[in-house]
């Protein structure tokens, strides 16, 4: 087999896209191909530290940059070498560049948010489902909590820009941590803040003001930690809104391979990998689906844990 | 691609390899995952997910701790179970531009025959690990590894039932790993892969309980390098059939390690999680070694450091 035969036989390459067939006269510098993950051999081009151990990193990564979609991320690999390569949201990706927050919890994000420009950087990507904007109608809430704000900048561009109607619900534990909200109010989104000890905005769950302000809104589209997703489901469930999550947890290889970072899923979802019949003795009405692979974008109502 | 330079090609019996290095099983999925990061035919093969009789959801999360130097799992063994597999998942396989060992695993030795039997039949696997060794399962799962007279059950019940290389997976949860080895291998075995994941676990201290759904897990990476070293070292003493290294390989050299002490090919798992072109790395890494001394061919080092290596060398190509 030559190595055509071998491409050939492989599901293809590259993707052709129409959205540039229709603007192939007005804008010849667009991507012509929207490409399948890739290694990416990358350099750091800034580095920005708003508060304490919260760092955005840009990154000139040209291909990463023009094919992300909102809501996808990319398994960044540990520079000094390690095990585990560390899964970070896509925030910012404009021109050639693109930018990821991280909060320093342990080692692997210490490691990571010490990078200056200049360093040399592998990143996998772009990889996982992203948002599906489409169905999220006109009047979008976006719920952040935390860091979990990165991956709601890209959706909330892409939102505004078809001239929806946006607010961002953006909590933390404290006022020094809700960081960047001006990045939103730029692209002409309201912002309500929550904080867990009063310092600014509400005073508590981020999913409070949610509830209290929130019925009028087409649907929701969330990315925190997972108890706070949950609170967001439950939410959404008392307001009749369907809301798409945006799920954590740690990956080991982040391409599907592995199936360690499965969540519960409706059997009946159409993201629910296929799984034939309950294990026998099983009465369980969901399958594990990958949240790398088929996430790590999944709609609220379809999860079940 | 061509490839010039020694000859590293090698054989798990009558499994033919173009190149030394395995993608261990569960480590990636099918292959079509790192399919967009790697050219697959300058690997040696691929070792599927294991599959069971019937279908499994696998463990509650998480599954999933990294520790110092490895990573700890229990996922469980999810699979959607044979008759699924065999209807959806095995023709995909057809394409793969490399060896497609299929993995079994099971609760009893009849499980073992009935999916190594069904599996094995199809064209588009050319060799059947049978893993006798996950220690992630709640009972019996690692039984059959432990016991030698189940691990040579296991191993007789799969020999009767299919006439393709058998490759056993060996577990280093045992006290004399070797003579496991000789009953698998007097029970029909073709090959041995040594090792599995070694037991362990973790505790988160301020939740205080255990940070796996599963509780115990299966430590894999750097860690267990060592131990997995010494595990084919002994194994090579004991057996006349090759043997497939693996736990902990990163680079060639550690490959290099496996075999130096006596394995014939050696498994990535783990250690292809952060980097997806470190087979290719491992690869060229063992080529330029060989290149280095003179050599023509892998057959030279198999075993090179192992005086008590019983003296299985691959074919050469």
């Amino acid at each position: 087999m030559n190595l055509w035969e071998v491409l050939l036989a492989r599901r293809p390459l590259v993707k052709f896209s129409w959205g540039f067939a229709v603007n192939l006269g007005k804008n010849a510098s667009m991507p012509a191909l929207e490409r399948l993950p890739a290694v990416h051999e990358a350099v750091v081009s800034d580095r920005r530290e708003p508060v304490a151990d919260i760092v955005i990193i840009g990154i000139a990564a040209a291909d990463l940059a023009r094919n992300v979609r909102p809501g996808q991320f990319v398994m960044v690999v540990p520079p000094g070498g390690g095990t585990v390569s560390t899964a970070l949201g896509v925030y910012e990706a404009e021109g050639d560049r693109l930018s990821l927050m991280l909060v320093v919890v342990g080692p692997r994000t210490r490691e990571l948010a010490a990078l200056e420009p200049g360093a040399r950087v592998t990143l996998l990507g772009p990889l996982g489902n992203g948002f599906d904007l489409g169905t999220l109608g006109d009047d979008v809430a976006l719920v952040a909590g935390g860091v979990g704000v990165a991956p709601m900048l890209l959706p909330a561009r892409d939102l505004r820009a078809r001239g929806a109607r946006v607010k961002l619900y953006y909590g933390a534990r404290t006022a020094s941590a809700l960081v960047d909200a001006d990045l939103f109010t730029a692209l002409g989104c309201d912002v309500a803040f929550s904080t867990d000890d009063g310092s600014r905005g509400y005073h508590g769950y981020v999913t409070d003001v949610l509830e209290r302000e929130g019925a009028s809104h087409s649907a929701i589209a969330a990315c925190g930690p997972s108890p706070m997703l949950r609170s967001v489901g439950r939410v959404a469930r008392s307001l009749d809104i369907r809301a798409q999550l945006s799920l954590e947890e740690t990956f080991a290889c982040g391409v599907g391979a592995c199936w360690g970072c499965v969540v519960p899923l409706d059997r009946a979802s159409a993201q629910a990998p296929h799984f034939p019949q309950p294990p026998p003795g099983e009465r369980r009405d969901y399958v594990h689906a990958r949240i790398c692979k088929e996430g790590p974008v999944f709609w609220a109502h379809e999860l079940r844990w | 691609m061509v490839e010039t330079g020694p000859d590293i090609s090698t054989a798990l019996g009558a499994l033919k390899l173009s190149a030394p290095t395995l993608m261990g099983s569960g480590c990636y999925g099918s292959g079509e995952e790192y399919a967009p990061f790697v050219d697959l035919s300058r690997i040696g093969g691929v070792v599927l997910k294991s599959v069971t009789k019937l279908p499994r959801l696998g463990n509650d999360t998480p599954r999933l701790v990294p520790v110092a130097s490895g990573l700890l799992n229990a996922i469980g063994l999810q699979n959607p179970g044979i008759e699924s597999y065999l209807a959806h998942d095995v023709a995909k396989f057809a394409d793969r531009p490399c060896a497609v060992v299929g993995s079994v695993a099971g609760f009893s030795i009849e499980d073992f025959a009935f999916v190594t039997e069904r599996l094995a039949a199809r064209d588009e696997i050319d060799a059947i690990e049978i893993n006798i060794s996950c220690p992630n399962v709640a009972h019996e799962g690692e039984t059959f590894a432990c016991d030698p007279a189940l691990a040579a059950g296991a191993t007789r019940a799969a020999r009767a039932v299919t006439k393709k290389p058998l490759i056993v997976k060996l577990s280093p949860n045992v006290t004399d790993i070797a003579e496991i080895a000789r009953r698998v291998e007097a029970a029909g075995a073709d090959a041995l892969a040594v090792i599995n994941t070694v037991r362990g676990m973790s505790i988160d201290v301020d939740r205080a309980a255990p940070k796996l759904g599963n509780v115990t897990g299966g430590l894999s990476g750097a860690a267990i390098r060592p131990i997995a070293v010494l595990a084919v070292w002994e194994v090579a003493r004991a057996v006349r059939i090759p043997i497939l290294g693996q736990g902990g390989i990163e680079t060639a050299r550690d490959a290099l390690e496996f075999i130096l002490a006596g394995a014939s090919a050696v498994s990535i798992g783990t250690g292809n999680f952060t980097d997806p072109r470190a087979p290719i790395a491992v690869v060229d890494g063992i080529r330029a070694y060989l290149s280095s001394r003179k050599m023509a061919t892998l057959r030279e080092i198999v075993g090179a450091a192992n005086p008590g290596f019983l003296g299985y060398k691959p074919h050469s190509a």
